[in-house]
């Protein structure tokens, strides 16, 4: 049996809004281990995304915790074994995680090679040399090597998110966080980009993908969560999940989607 | 009833045209002078009130360091000084009448709280009266800048900053590589809209004395009792002042735009 190194511990994580009155979260306990593909799925305004942006603190949470290399990211300092107080720098935990967005976020005003090498450069004081011979290898890897000096606004979309991908790689990250990649794509747009993650998965890396392609759940995804209102309801292996759903709202949701 | 303008007029006028030039000289330096106090004073006022500095953020945790959820203290960590005095000021600035601005300046602060040394330069430019026309005038201006930079910044679509955090930049990284480079590029067209507004409006320090176009009217209305020409001449001076500069920031303008749309 291997053995299963976890990354991130949630315990009870919370979102609420106006004091409890919305729960955009609600009590969400998972846990993601080295190499995972854990893929969210859930009707809209079930509380993936919010999930998903908590971990690396884009939202708040206002309850509950998320251990990342043994820090609870949530607070905003913690006493350390001589009993000092140490204050978490949310900074150096977000360059351990790569996020992905559904509307790429690419900065319109660098070329391709700009946005890939400036976090890299500027964060992690990388030369500029050294960064760009990086860059050019990852964009040979999503095919993307002759458009190193075009601007976003030439690309099509599903290059704009291939190029959202690898930039996120530059920064060499122990797990990527994945916001709906796909749903902001052309049909026709769509496989490229879940091609270039499905090569990610196989190679090892720990993924946590938002997302209603419940083919690439299926085949990539190695533990399902279902959340709706906020609350995870279901977890399991793909074949749990797809084969044997336990909760209406579960066989609900699988009986419209596929 | 006698015509609107009468030709000759403008030869009566003409051997005081020392005096318009020298109200030209004194303009432009006041617009120049005042920008420069403007856009420092913005800078420094819209980082205040984007800034996210609360010293009573503590009273918000709990025990455990945890963001607590409502509460007293609560609403007094999240208590901003630098933002609420910049927002006064701003609002202060921009619902009163420069006029008045110009008045308190050069007599209250400058009239009783500090003495101005009394000197010329440029032979004619009177120091005493000039510097506080350009300290309000500042101040006033730099309370609009302030606003047109934070609508600018704030114009700039929250996942910009979103993706620059999640590579791990920090809030100043991503305000410096990320936010101010597309937010000048936006905010340009108001900026210069300011700055004529700026020549325009310095018109009101003649006021409190400062030999700029307006007050060359004045000087000559007085010695000729000529009114409508040399309105007529400083209104033409005044468009010359403001119509190229306008163009000048546009012809910039087009020039930034032209990497992003191809």
């Amino acid at each position: 049996m291997e053995t299963r190194d976890k990354i991130i511990q949630v315990t009870d994580l919370e979102k609420h809004y106006n004091f409890g009155a919305i729960k955009a979260l609600d009590g969400v306990t998972a846990e993601i281990d080295k190499g995972d593909v854990v893929v969210v799925i859930g009707p809209s305004g079930s509380g993936k995304s919010t999930f998903l942006r908590s971990l690396n603190l884009l939202e708040e949470p206002t309850g509950g915790a998320i251990i990342f290399n043994d820090v609870d990211i949530t607070k905003k300092k913690y006493r350390d074994e001589s009993g000092k107080w140490v204050k978490v720098n949310m900074d150096i935990h977000r360059q351990k995680m790569g996020m992905v967005f559904q509307h790429f976020n690419l900065f319109p005003h660098k070329t391709i090679m700009d946005n890939m090498i400036l976090a890299p450069v500027k964060v992690k004081k990388v030369p500029v040399e050294e960064a760009k011979t990086k860059a050019l290898a990852l964009l040979k890897r999503v095919g993307l090597e002759d458009r190193a000096d075009a601007y976003p606004i030439q690309l099509s979309g599903g290059q704009k998110q291939r190029i959202a991908i690898v930039r996120a790689l530059m920064m060499e990250p122990e797990v990527m966080l994945f916001d709906e990649p796909t749903s902001a794509l052309d049909p026709e747009m769509v496989g490229e980009v879940l091609d270039v993650m499905k090569q990610l998965a196989t190679e090892g890396m720990t993924m946590v993908v938002v997302t209603h392609e419940m083919g690439f759940a299926r085949e990539v995804g190695n533990k399902i969560l279902f959340m709706a209102d906020g609350k995870l309801l279901e977890q399991g292996t793909p074949e749990e999940i797809f084969g044997a759903p336990k909760h209406p709202r579960l066989q609900e949701f699988l009986s419209k989607v596929l | 009833m006698d015509n609107f303008v009468q030709i000759e007029n403008f030869g009566r006028i003409a051997p005081y045209s020392q005096l318009f030039v020298q109200g030209v000289i004194v303009t432009v330096m006041l617009s120049v002078f005042t920008v420069a106090i403007g856009f420092v004073l913005a800078i420094i006022l819209s980082a205040m009130r984007m800034s996210n500095f609360c010293p009573f953020a503590f009273l918000g945790l709990d025990k455990e360091g945890h963001q607590k959820e409502r509460g007293f203290g609560v609403a007094l960590s999240k208590f901003n000084p630098l933002s609420f005095i910049a927002t006064a000021y701003v609002e202060i600035l921009r619902s009163t009448p420069v006029i008045v601005q110009v008045a308190i300046i050069y007599y209250g602060v400058f009239g009783a709280l500090i003495e101005l040394p009394s000197f010329t330069f440029f032979g004619f430019i009177k120091f005493e009266r000039f510097f506080p026309g350009v300290v309000a005038l500042g101040m006033n201006s730099g309370a609009y800048l302030c606003e047109i930079m934070r609508s600018g910044i704030q114009s700039i679509d929250g996942g910009q900053t979103e993706a620059a955090r999640s590579l791990g930049m920090s809030w100043l990284q991503n305000m410096r590589y990320i936010i101010m480079p597309q937010a000048i590029k936006n905010i340009l067209p108001a900026i210069a809209n300011e700055f004529v507004v700026i020549i325009k409006e310095s018109a009101i320090t003649y006021t409190i004395g400062v030999q700029d176009i307006m007050s060359a009217v004045n000087a000559v209305r007085g010695a000729t009792f000529i009114i409508i020409e040399p309105l007529l001449v400083a209104t033409a001076i005044y468009f010359c002042l403001c119509f190229p500069t306008s163009k000048l920031i546009a012809h910039f303008e087009r020039r930034m735009s032209r990497g992003d749309k191809r």
